[in-house]
């Protein structure tokens, strides 16, 4: 069949108006679940691949997916059910997320998550890339903040799992599932929120130094005290080593005195920021044509591969729980150095994960490596869950770990 | 029965390499007995054998001959399960955990502890107290569940309100896959690569496998911690108390209700000196000192709001010790007022609370009997008591019928019919009432992925009569690949 007649053939399951072309693919921008579900179970009927996409602002994360149909889910969009006393909420997937977080602001609460790009990145992508920043040292991650979801299978079917309680064990929880799997098992189309309370009393604090042993010894004995924080970010840049605090505690606990007492017994200063540090991973991943990885370790190897990064000529942003980012210039001498560093993280339990290639590539070998990396033990595992969920491999077809 | 040359060889796995050590397996009627029931009573199967395995390498032995010769298996920890998770299958094994009970690894600095999944819930946060550390979930069963079956039911606990549930606390974990492959889930970094598959085990119920390590993730201590107790003369004065601390921005670690007929009767067993009213709320708050301080004062103003009689806040931990204590002593003394009980663990959203406890105590007086209502009122998980009497002819039934509508109810009310009790044996037909045949099929493609002979745990979680796999038909391969051009993936 021609891309005609699946034009027609969608147009007629899902409605002429959510269908267009543009330059050889088919855009399918469904309104509703049901005009989702059409669109899934056509084009799985029909063996044709779809590619997920939300605003498209982490397209460039995975495998390259090359499909005839792209699915733009902006069109499923907005807070369906705000039920503030019971701190829940349910929102379309195409919802930006910095909507979302305005609409619940009105009752004073948020999702606890501060994910790149929020005015434009959308609930559904965010979902399903796992995304997460600073906040997640106090809040957890997605996994912890979602308590339900819709989604779409390939063939159509529609499935809820969890609710829209809090608390809940019945059944298998598909959403943990839907989290961070790139939409290769199904379209999420609505999420269902545990709220928290806007933070009444956050300030941001920022201590600098030119070596990092200081700052791994502050770092330290932040996470073993009782300060309540909320963020907790190691940064490097050309100009030395920076960590960036964000205290929560009500002000008569005066936690902030209780940090620059801290930090003047490692012989260094504390000074207040604005809270754009705390976007400073997005300010990292937007330099152009760099090698950009993000790396998974435990979290008191954080500041060891802080340093590594910075002798190695990488800048990064480093949540303390063990996740960073690291950007390299693109020379064919720094490439070398990133599969160093990759190798080391792996050589550790972490992972790395290609963000960004430079572009020209320099070195299509080294790409190679640094996006197949190590398989899981389970891959097997995962790749049987695929072809249960997903056997004509309609959605997202390649686009995840191990060509999933 | 098994056959003979099964038993040995599942003698031989239980017991390769322990030399010396006493038998891994138990064949006896009389001790098989021991295992034929968790803490759910009213269903029971004798296995047709024990296992007691000391390591990964010998569970990973018995479930490959389990595999092979197709027995289901269900793995147990203290059988203190109390929807019958760990209820054996007709003709099927037990994989008892009681010699796996070792703490592998602590590592404060990354705030982790590695186990074995029998050891004792409550052990894990003696084993890192001194360090100022705890692990949060909390059953009312902490000193003897252990930490695998709180991982096969997702165990909560009081304080899950703000510390989370065990899902929240387990990073990753070794598993014994159906087929007897032990893999590796998650990863002791964040963000392990691939689906989430510690995710989707955790709380499982032991129909996806077993686990035979676990990584954890502990918490630190709060700096202070202290508790009210406010007494009501109504349940939606109580309720609007609980609404209104959420909306003043309050996360409590604990917020808990009881009714007048569960209060009294934990007064009456342990003496915890509860005011008599129609609702007892408790609530603990913990943080630094200066916040908990202010916050108490701020929810003391909103107890009062709302017409409370008495606002007591514990001055001293053996007080507060003593609050806790009648609490969590509630189940057990009201088996004191009644000779049987059902506890039901229905979850409703929290606005929906005087509502729904309207319905219960009406639905109740319709039939005759009483109800004793414990709650987690932060988290809307209702543990409603239904009492009634085993000797009265009929009466059990009469229970059975009121706890299942109460269970409709709830989910009515846009809740689950569980909320840390899990669906087991006891709850599979009301998981039809809850979720719809599409989400059921769903959820089956994951339980086929990982337990395609339905081995593992079969016949607990989903409604009976469908079979696994049933509706959602067996794999069609591609023709390439039965070709034998292309690989699937």
């Amino acid at each position: 069949m021609g891309v005609l007649s699946n034009v027609d053939g969608l147009r007629a399951v899902a409605g002429a108006d959510c269908i267009a072309e543009c330059a050889g693919q088919i855009v399918a921008s469904p309104r509703t679940t049901e005009e989702l579900a059409a669109i899934a179970r056509y084009a799985s009927a029909n063996k044709l691949a779809i590619e997920i996409a939300g605003a498209g602002t982490k397209r460039g994360w995975g495998n390259p997916v090359g499909a005839k149909i792209v699915l733009k889910t902006t069109g499923l969009a907005g807070v369906r059910h705000h039920s503030w006393q019971d701190l829940t909420a349910t929102v379309a997937a195409g919802t930006p997320w910095a909507a979302m977080q305005r609409a619940l602001e009105a009752h004073g609460q948020q999702v606890a998550l501060d994910p790149l790009w929020p005015e434009t990145a959308t609930v559904g992508g965010i979902v399903a890339t796992n995304d997460s920043g600073a906040l997640r040292l106090r809040y957890g991650s997605l996994r912890d903040l979602i308590i339900g979801m819709t989604i779409v299978l390939a063939d159509g079917t529609i499935a809820k799992s969890g609710g829209k309680v809090v608390k809940n064990v019945a059944g298998y929880d598909l959403h943990k599932l839907m989290t961070g799997a790139f939409g290769t098992l199904g379209v999420i189309a609505e999420v269902t929120f545990r709220l928290h309370p806007l933070s009444q009393y956050a300030a941001s604090f920022t201590v600098s130094a030119s070596d990092v042993t200081n700052l791994k010894q502050l770092m330290q004995a932040i996470v073993a005290s009782h300060l309540l924080t909320e963020g907790l970010q190691l940064r490097g840049t050309p100009d030395g080593f920076h960590l960036d605090v964000q205290l929560c505690a009500h002000p008569d606990s005066k936690q902030a005195e209780i940090l620059r007492q801290m930090t003047a017994g490692q012989d260094l200063e504390l000074e207040s920021s604005s809270n754009r540090i705390w976007k400073a991973r997005e300010a990292l991943l937007l330099q152009p044509g760099r090698l950009i990885l993000k790396a998974t370790m435990l979290p008191t190897e954080v500041p060891d591969f802080a340093l590594e990064v910075a002798e190695k000529g990488g800048e990064f942003v480093a949540q303390s729980l063990g996740i960073m980012y690291a950007a390299f210039p693109a020379d064919e001498l720094s490439c070398k150095l990133a599969e160093e560093f990759r190798y080391r993280i792996g050589l550790q339990g972490g992972t790395t994960f290609l963000l960004a290639r430079p572009t020209p590539a320099s070195s299509a070998e080294t790409w190679a490596l640094l996006t197949e990396g190590e398989l899981p033990e389970a891959h097997p595992l995962m790749r049987e869950i695929k072809r249960r969920f997903d056997p004509n491999r309609t959605l997202n077809p390649g686009r995840f770990v191990g060509g999933i | 029965m098994l056959d003979r040359s099964i038993l040995e060889a599942l003698r031989d796995a239980v017991n390769a390499g322990n030399a010396g050590e006493p038998s891994g397996l138990i064949t006896e009627t009389n001790q098989l007995q021991t295992y034929e029931c968790d803490g759910l009573t009213n269903f029971r199967t004798v296995p047709d054998a024990v296992l007691l395995p000391r390591s990964a390498e010998q569970v990973q032995a018995i479930v490959r001959i389990c595999a092979q010769h197709r027995i289901p298996f269900v793995a147990r920890g203290s059988g203190t399960g109390l929807s019958g998770g760990a209820l054996p299958a007709k003709g099927g094994i037990v994989i008892s955990f009681a010699r796996m009970n070792r703490i592998l690894e602590i590592d404060i600095p990354n705030q982790r502890v590695v186990v074995e999944p029998g050891v004792i819930n409550a052990h894990v946060t003696e084993a890192v107290a001194a360090h100022g550390y705890f692990y949060a979930p909390d059953p009312s069963s902490q000193s003897v569940c252990s930490i695998g079956g709180n991982v096969a039911e997702n165990a909560g606990g009081a304080h899950c309100l703000k510390y989370g549930f065990t899902t929240t606390h387990v990073l990753g974990m070794d598993v014994v896959l159906p087929s007897g492959e032990l893999v590796r889930f998650g990863s002791a970094a964040p963000d392990a690569p691939g689906y989430d598959l510690t995710g989707v085990f955790v709380g499982s119920e032991g129909t996806l496998g077993v686990a035979t390590k676990i990584i954890l993730r502990i918490v630190k201590r709060p700096e202070t911690v202290q508790v009210l107790l406010a007494a009501f003369d109504s349940i939606p004065a109580a309720a609007q108390t609980v609404s209104d601390i959420i909306a003043a921005g309050m996360l409590p670690a604990a917020l808990e209700m009881m009714d007048r007929l569960a209060a009294m009767a934990s007064e009456a067993a342990v003496h915890p000196n509860y005011p008599v009213c129609e609702a007892l709320l408790l609530v603990e708050l913990d943080g630094p000192e200066a916040e908990v301080a202010a916050q108490m004062v701020e929810a003391t103003e909103l107890c009062r709001k709302n017409s409370a009689w008495e606002v007591r806040v514990a001055q001293t931990a053996e007080e507060r010790g003593l609050i806790w204590k009648g609490r969590k002593a509630a189940f057990a003394a009201v088996g004191r007022i009644s000779p049987n009980y059902i506890v039901q663990d229905g979850v409703i959203p929290r606005t929906a609370l005087p509502r729904v406890l309207e319905d219960v105590t009406r639905m109740a007086g319709e039939v005759g009997l009483r109800v004793a209502n414990v709650f987690h009122a932060g988290d809307g998980n209702l543990h409603p008591l239904v009492l009634y009497d085993r000797a009265i002819a009929g009466q059990e039934k009469i229970a059975l019928d009121l706890s299942e509508r109460i269970l409709h109810l709830c989910v009515d009310h846009g809740g689950s019919i569980t909320g840390e009790h899990g669906v087991g044996k006891e709850k599979q037909q009301a998981m039809g009432y809850m979720f719809s045949e599409p989400d059921m099929d769903t959820m089956q493609l994951v339980r086929q992925a990982f337990d395609p002979q339905n081995i593992a745990n079969p016949d607990k979680l989903f409604p009976r009569p469908r079979l696994c796999g049933e509706k959602t038909g067996p794999y069609t391969p591609h023709p390439l690949e039965t070709a034998g051009i292309a690989e699937f993936f």
